[in-house]
């Protein structure tokens, strides 16, 4: 069982770590655009690059997102018959419920994947004016889906181990949603 | 008798004429010459795929047709960069049309596609012209532009000297009208008036900044090798002959879209001084060549596309 | 198997899941896959990664992240928070004060952007908290921010608008100032319900009691507050106005503005700007998760002939002009229950808009009713996106079930609007009619 909590540990400490890091990329997006404005504007020079590298950044930004919110709980759901259940309760709900999670995000992870490779093979680019490559930002699907599902497993095992009483897992006082009574 | 269903992704929003004019008319020839056997179930830009996604999806025979622009295949079409127009090369309609058909420039891309399972069929060529807010009276007004534009334009007309930014087609109206940029070109005068483009720009600019083949159909080979062979010369006998009519029917429009335009909407035409223009035709010209580099097919057509404009008494 | 019974099936299925708790990013996909299978087989699954890469590449929600960054910014280093003091001190000695209030600001946030989710998070953060700690209602307060929230899309720039045109090929210019009459009249219907029902239960919207009002002395100090969020608000407004920057570059001239706000309360310290950027990141995916999921959804029900289904419910409606006008509103009504507002575009204006125009009505004017019909469709139970957008920065205190049942009056409010435009339509026309 130790294997099992030591994954799941990791699976979340990586996705906290990753988001921490990608969340940043929202002072370069709001720089850039400021520049560009500067250049357009001050300069009457406006530059090829800033606005299609903000949007690629966003691209990279929203599509990491998916498993750290997950590992914060951040992902929204209906909570009507969820608030009327025990803890156990919930969790086989939960259960249940994955397969439909599992079909999303393992589709996407697969067919993600296939549109990546497509494009790394051709080092696509972008064939703008600026012609940046953008099999990067491609790469990006799979890989955040990657870090959902993963996170998505973590959660069945929590899940698991609370409807089933199972020892790998001791679910913690659920997280404050990030202190908005604060 | 097998029935057939292609779903069809347009890159037309269906407010685009060409939607009704291209796309719809395509739908009812070949279902009226199919007594109805195959039918096309159109979708209006994004429905199903985003534009720059079409090619991909024909080309996995999850679409059975789309409409594009080259510039949306661009990583697969070695071509697609002369296809959608190398600037100031065409001074006629007509040139184009028979660089396309009569030189076998269109072939050259039909083969390119077919390596990709994809059946290309140029819709129309037409030109791209562009509607500015003050007329360019001088090179020193040409330069001073801020123009919205994309893709090869946009290099070309910031190597030209002027100030060339990408602006969504959904932000353009406002961009405009707030001055962000001074001109921009969609398509020439019917998307520019589609667009509301002369509410906020009074001038239209010739000559075009460039003449090609910007619209193209394509169709999945997968799906076309299905069809029993009376179905198949049907479909591409009707693509065939869309080319003339809709080249030709594209040019009436323009003329007149644009006399509404100069009626309703109070706007001149500006045709570019001669200085102007030879100097936007020079740099112009260094761009061709890199078009060229892109590939042995590339070069081929290009160093076709120059010997042509040579014979015309262009260079 | 018939478009009818698949809509049926495909829109329960959505309910279901989202009933058994699962987020609704992974019902709208999940659900999406299993349906596709069906209908178009296993290659067609592309089409969900496809529609994911198409939204992660559309440049104007960039704004989204940026906005919200804006907010948090403002809220962290207590801008936000000084100015709700202002407002309760100005405002205290009237009933829902700060609610009016509240819908102020939202008003001028809808005119700085011109997508829906940003300020509802962001109102959701800023003033959400500041009227609970003020004893209001939470019901009460959760409806103001999710009817002013959506305003976004009415009031210009309005990307949604521009669709709508794109669409029909209206003009944008006219589409927006037809926008401005209508919203106005909105906010001013939202501030009778308010200042009523509050006059009517005091308890849902306390006055500030007459000690805690403050001296003179101490409402002008207080009014130092609004001048940072003005500098920021002129920041944006003035450069989208002025020619200097596109809606969506404004944004990022808004946050512009709240770091220079973060300097002048000296609060401009790395731990805040992280803490602000950490919090921006998880209610901007959040958000684009559920987008993603909604664009293949929507998408997904397209492929299953949506269109079809629209045609022969038209062709099933007597009753003359005016009846078949209304019948469309139902129709955008009940799709804005369960389907993203691009899509019901997509699906209905193409049916729609021929029908429109062979009776003789004004494009433009349907145009604002149909955007105030998606905008209530944002805002209406089981999948209106500010619900769960709301849902996403509430304290853990309020349930879904909160939220649901605060919008009810407020959906009612705006429909008596929408009535009202339907029977006037110089509300809508006047502007455009002047301008152009
Ligand atoms: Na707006
Ligand atoms: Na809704």
């Amino acid at each position: 069982m130790g294997v099992l909590t030591a994954f799941m540990r990791g699976v979340t400490r990586l996705n906290d770590v990753i988001g921490r890091g990608i969340a940043l990329l929202v002072f370069a997006m709001f720089a850039f655009l400021i520049m560009e404005v500067a250049f357009r504007y001050l300069f009457n020079s406006p530059t090829v690059w800033t606005n299609e590298l903000t949007q690629m950044l966003f691209g990279v930004y929203a599509v990491m997102s998916g498993g750290y919110i997950m590992a914060h709980r951040g992902h929204v759901n209906v909570d009507l018959l969820h608030s009327h259940l025990p803890p156990r309760g919930q969790a086989v709900l939960d259960i249940l419920t994955s397969v439909i999670f599992f079909i999303f995000t393992l589709a996407l992870l697969y067919f993600g994947f296939s549109m990546a490779s497509e494009s790394i093979a051709s080092w696509e680019t972008s064939y703008s004016a600026w012609n940046p490559p953008i099999w990067p930002v491609k790469a990006a699907i799979p890989l955040g889906t990657g870090l959902l599902v993963l996170q998505g497993i973590v959660k069945l095992l929590e899940d698991i181990a609370v409807a089933f009483n199972l020892s790998y897992y001791t679910p913690e006082p659920q997280e404050d949603n990030e202190g908005e009574s604060s | 008798e097998e029935n057939f269903t292609w779903k069809v992704q347009s890159h037309w929003p269906g407010s685009s004429s060409s939607y009704e004019d291209s796309l719809v008319r395509l739908k009812n020839i070949i279902e009226e010459r199919t007594d109805g056997r195959l039918e096309l179930e159109l979708y209006e830009a994004g429905s199903l795929f985003k534009a720059k996604e079409i090619f991909n999806a024909v080309s996995r025979g999850i679409l059975e047709m789309g409409t594009i622009s080259p510039a949306y295949a661009q990583d697969k079409i070695s071509l697609a960069g002369i296809a959608s127009g190398l600037p100031f090369a065409f001074r006629n309609v007509w040139e184009a049309a028979y660089f396309h058909q009569g030189l076998g420039f269109e072939q050259m891309l039909r083969d390119e596609a077919a390596e990709h399972g994809v059946y290309w069929a140029t819709d129309k060529v037409y030109p791209t012209e562009m509607v500015v807010k003050q007329p360019i009276k001088s090179w020193e007004d040409f330069t001073e532009l801020k123009i919205r534009s994309s893709g090869a334009l946009q290099t070309f007309l910031t190597e030209a000297g002027a100030a060339a930014s990408y602006i969504p087609g959904s932000e353009l109206y406002s961009a405009l009208d707030s001055g962000i940029v001074d001109g921009a070109h969609w398509g020439a005068s019917q998307g520019a008036f589609s667009m509301g483009l002369y509410e906020v720009a009074k001038y239209h600019v010739q000559p075009a900044l460039n003449i090609a083949g910007t619209d193209v159909i394509i169709v999945s080979q997968k799906a076309l090798d299905k069809l029993p062979e009376d179905m198949q010369k049907i479909v591409k006998q009707a693509l065939d002959e869309q080319f003339w009519f809709r080249t030709n029917e594209y040019q009436y429009k323009e003329r007149i879209t644009l006399a509404k335009a100069i009626n309703e909407h109070n706007v001149q035409v500006n045709t570019l001084p001669e200085d102007v223009q030879d100097r936007l035709t020079q740099t112009a010209q260094k761009m061709w060549d890199e078009e060229g580099k892109r590939s042995e097919n590339a070069q081929k057509a290009l160093d076709m596309l120059k010997a042509y404009l040579a014979d015309l008494g262009y260079l | 198997m018939s478009i009818e019974l698949l809509t049926l099936l495909f829109f329960g299925s959505l309910l279901f899941f989202l009933l058994l708790g699962l987020p609704l990013a992974f019902v709208l996909g999940g659900v999406s896959v299993v349906f596709l299978y069906f209908t178009w087989g296993f290659d067609s699954f592309y089409m969900v990664a496809s529609q994911i890469w198409g939204t992660m590449e559309s440049f104007t929600l960039v704004a989204i992240p940026l906005f919200v960054f804006m907010a948090m910014i403002l809220e962290r280093t207590g801008v936000a928070k000084d100015l709700y003091r202002m407002m309760h001190l100005w405002c205290g000695g009237l009933r829902g004060g700060l609610a009016i209030g509240t819908l102020g600001i939202c008003a001028v946030f809808a005119a700085m952007v011109g997508i829906s989710g940003a300020a509802v998070v962001a109102m959701g953060t800023i003033a959400l908290p500041s009227m609970l700690e003020r004893g209001y209602d939470k019901k009460m307060a959760l409806g103001v921010i999710n009817t002013g929230g959506g305003w976004g899309i009415l009031i210009p720039p309005s990307i949604l608008m521009i669709l709508y045109a794109l669409i029909t090929g209206v003009s944008v210019g006219k589409m927006f100032a037809a926008g401005i009459l209508p919203g106005v009249l909105l906010m001013v219907l939202t501030v009778i319900y308010i200042v009523v029902r509050c006059h009517l239960q005091p308890h849902l919207a306390p006055a500030l009691p007459k000690e805690e009002r403050g001296t003179w002395p101490e409402k002008f100090r207080a009014l130092r507050a609004v001048l940072l969020p003005i500098g920021v608000v002129i920041m944006v407004l003035g450069s989208i106005m002025g020619g200097i920057t596109t809606p969506t570059e404004a944004a990022a001239m808004g946050v512009l503005g709240a770091l220079i706000s973060a300097a002048v309360y000296r609060q401009f310290k790395w731990r805040i700007l992280q803490e602000a950027a950490v919090r921006t990141f998880k209610l901007t995916g959040m958000i684009m998760w559920i987008l993603f999921a909604a664009h293949a959804f929507s998408a997904a029900y397209q492929s299953m002939g949506a269109q079809d289904l629209i045609e022969s419910l038209m062709n099933m409606i007597p009753g003359g002009p005016w009846g078949i006008i209304i019948a469309m509103m139902v129709i955008v009504f009940l799709l804005a229950m369960v389907l993203d507002p691009v899509g019901i575009m997509l699906i209905t204006l193409p049916v729609f808009m021929p029908i429109v125009e062979s009776l003789g009505f004004d494009p433009i004017w349907f145009g604002i009713l149909f955007v105030i019909n998606m905008e209530i469709g944002y805002m209406t139970p089981p999948f209106g996106f500010n619900l769960f957008y709301l849902k996403g920065v509430v304290p853990p205190s309020i349930t879904m079930k909160d939220i649901y049942s605060s919008i009810v009056p407020f959906v009612i409010v705006e429909i008596v609007g929408l009535a009202l435009i339907m029977i006037f339509p110089e509300i809508a026309t006047y502007l455009p009619d002047l301008f152009f």
